[in-house]
């Protein structure tokens, strides 16, 4: 049990039924699905917020409803809040002196540091959480979660954390969460835009109505590839196996070779203009999912 | 220990929230219409006992009752802290100021430990009860609670019910003043009296385990 950072056993509450899951440590897992698929409602079991009817969750060993598996998890809920009046420091050391309280050998003032660097909040430190920009509002979120320094908090749930953020601060933030990660920090993050975790999560889980309908590692749940066919005029019936786009037609190759796909569409007397092979999406998975179950 | 750092790491955001938020004004205005309302004749314990009970209402708006204040619990209860360090911390964090109040009004009208010690009694009833309505209900129910006291709070309990009509209405109002914290009842804290001080101590302990379970409940709602 103690070789995994977080360990979801057939947790159930209102709005999931039944989800497993096992983190290890370093690793970081993509929780994708529609808004109500039960994301939020998986993260708040995951940080010991909510407790399970069913199942049991485990941090590094020990009870996720035990006091001290505050320790190890830091959450970032979707829209966090902050007292406003304070300083971002003066909250952050807020937070501090509850860990320093639990553990005295940390400092509080030590342990802002350390979560200001690692959120990278520095330049911001002194300002009113009031004045902060989304993007500085996340990193405080991501701050807060991550503070416990180094050995701390070992496991990070953050819920939406790239909702609304522009390019730039994404990849930094994307960036910071990736070093966590190569430090031993196991994460699960939520999102309701799977392309915001395309480039960060190593596993995905698709989650539909409180249930995982898909999950694996994301090289082999993005591994398959799609041909896509554009056409001078839409078809009045596509060829078995392919659905109708915008510009033409698509279809899984799924063990087939491009040549046998098109060999088709001619066979089916489509006028063919142009083709190309890709990789599919992680929102083409959700999308499939949410079609087909 | 870990307990009392949790409430001191509350008691240390007080200087920046009573220097950056309207708390700091309005305890300033509270306090300087206090004394002039002494300096015109109102009596000396009656301005202790709306300073100490006012101020710790003023306080719980000001320390817990926003929207975000309230939103910002659950965030808290995602580090090593409790629901009951917390609201015990926000209770030191609202009656400190309101006592610091009760101080310097009667230090301006008349010093007397007496008065003094059945101020901050005050505080700390009110404040707790205070304290147990604005974490679920928000600041809303601190406007009401503030209005009550300033206006029904320092009025003995047999006039108000006197108003009330006769029957259940009558007894549930005398029920309600005899229960709830009244600054009539905190006035015999004045002269020794330890009912009084045992209705306080009661409603601060109620309160403060009250706004416990509330701030308890708000974990969930993270997110």
């Amino acid at each position: 049990m103690t070789d995994y950072a977080l360990t979801l056993s057939d947790v159930a509450v209102r709005g999931l039924r039944g989800v497993s899951l096992a983190l290890l440590p370093g690793e970081i897992a993509g929780v994708v699905g529609p808004a109500g698929a039960g994301k939020t409602t998986l993260l708040q079991v995951a940080a010991g917020c909510v407790h399970p009817t069913r199942g049991e969750a485990w941090v590094w060993g020990c009870r996720i409803t035990d006091a001290n598996a505050r320790k190890f998890i830091g959450y970032a809920a979707d829209h966090a809040a902050f007292p406003r009046a304070l300083r971002v420091r003066e909250v952050l050391l807020y937070y501090a002196r509850l860990h320093a309280a639990a553990d005295p050998e940390r400092a509080p003032q030590g342990l802002v540091r350390e979560a200001l660097e690692m959120a990278g909040l520095g330049a911001a430190a002194n300002l009113l959480v009031g004045a902060l920009g989304h993007a500085d509002m996340q990193r405080l979120a991501l701050a807060q979660a991550v503070l416990g320094g180094r050995g701390g908090r070992r496991v990070l749930v953050l819920d939406e954390f790239f909702t609304n953020l522009d390019a730039i601060a994404r990849r930094d933030l994307r960036g910071r969460i990736a070093r966590l990660a190569a430090e031993g920090v196991a994460v699960l993050i939520a999102a309701r835009d799977p392309a915001a975790l395309e480039r960060l999560a190593a596993r995905a889980l698709v989650l539909r109505q409180g249930r995982v309908v898909r999950a694996g590692p994301l090289p082999a749940l993005l591994g398959e590839r799609v041909l896509e066919v554009i056409l001078d005029a839409p078809p009045p019936e596509p060829p078995p196996g392919f659905k109708i786009t915008d510009a033409g037609i698509e279809a899984p190759l799924a063990g087939r070779t491009a040549e046998s796909a098109l060999a088709m569409c001619r066979a089916h007397r489509l006028a063919v203009r142009g083709s190309r092979v890709r990789v599919k999406s992680l929102e083409e998975i959700v999308l499939e999912t949410h079609d087909t179950h | 220990m870990q307990f009392l750092q949790c409430v001191l790491a509350e008691w240390a955001l007080v200087a920046p929230r009573f220097t950056r938020t309207r708390l700091g004004i309005s305890l300033l205005a509270l306090g300087a219409t206090l004394v002039w309302l002494g300096s015109r004749g109102l009596d000396h314990v009656t301005v202790a006992l709306l300073a100490g009970s006012l101020g710790a209402i003023l306080g719980a708006a000001g320390v817990a009752g926003s929207d975000n204040e309230r939103r910002a619990l659950a965030t808290a209860l995602s580090h090593p802290t409790t629901p009951l360090a917390i609201a015990t911390g926000r209770w030191v964090a609202l009656t400190g100021p309101a006592a610091l109040l009760v101080i310097v009004c009667t230090a301006t009208v008349d010093w007397r430990p007496s008065i003094v010690a059945a101020g901050i009694v005050a505080a700390a009833a009110v404040g707790s009860c205070a304290l147990s309505l604005v974490i679920p209900l928000g600041n809303a129910t601190a406007l009401g609670l503030f209005l009550l006291m300033a206006l029904a709070g320092a009025v003995a309990p047999e006039r108000l019910v006197a108003l009330a009509h006769p029957g259940f209405v009558r007894l549930a109002a005398a029920s309600a003043l005899e229960l709830g914290p009244a600054l009539w009842h905190y006035r015999d804290v004045a002269t020794g009296h330890w009912g009084a001080i045992a209705h306080a101590l009661a409603w601060t302990g109620l309160g403060i385990l009250l706004a416990s379970a509330f701030i308890g409940r708000r974990r969930a709602l993270n997110g």
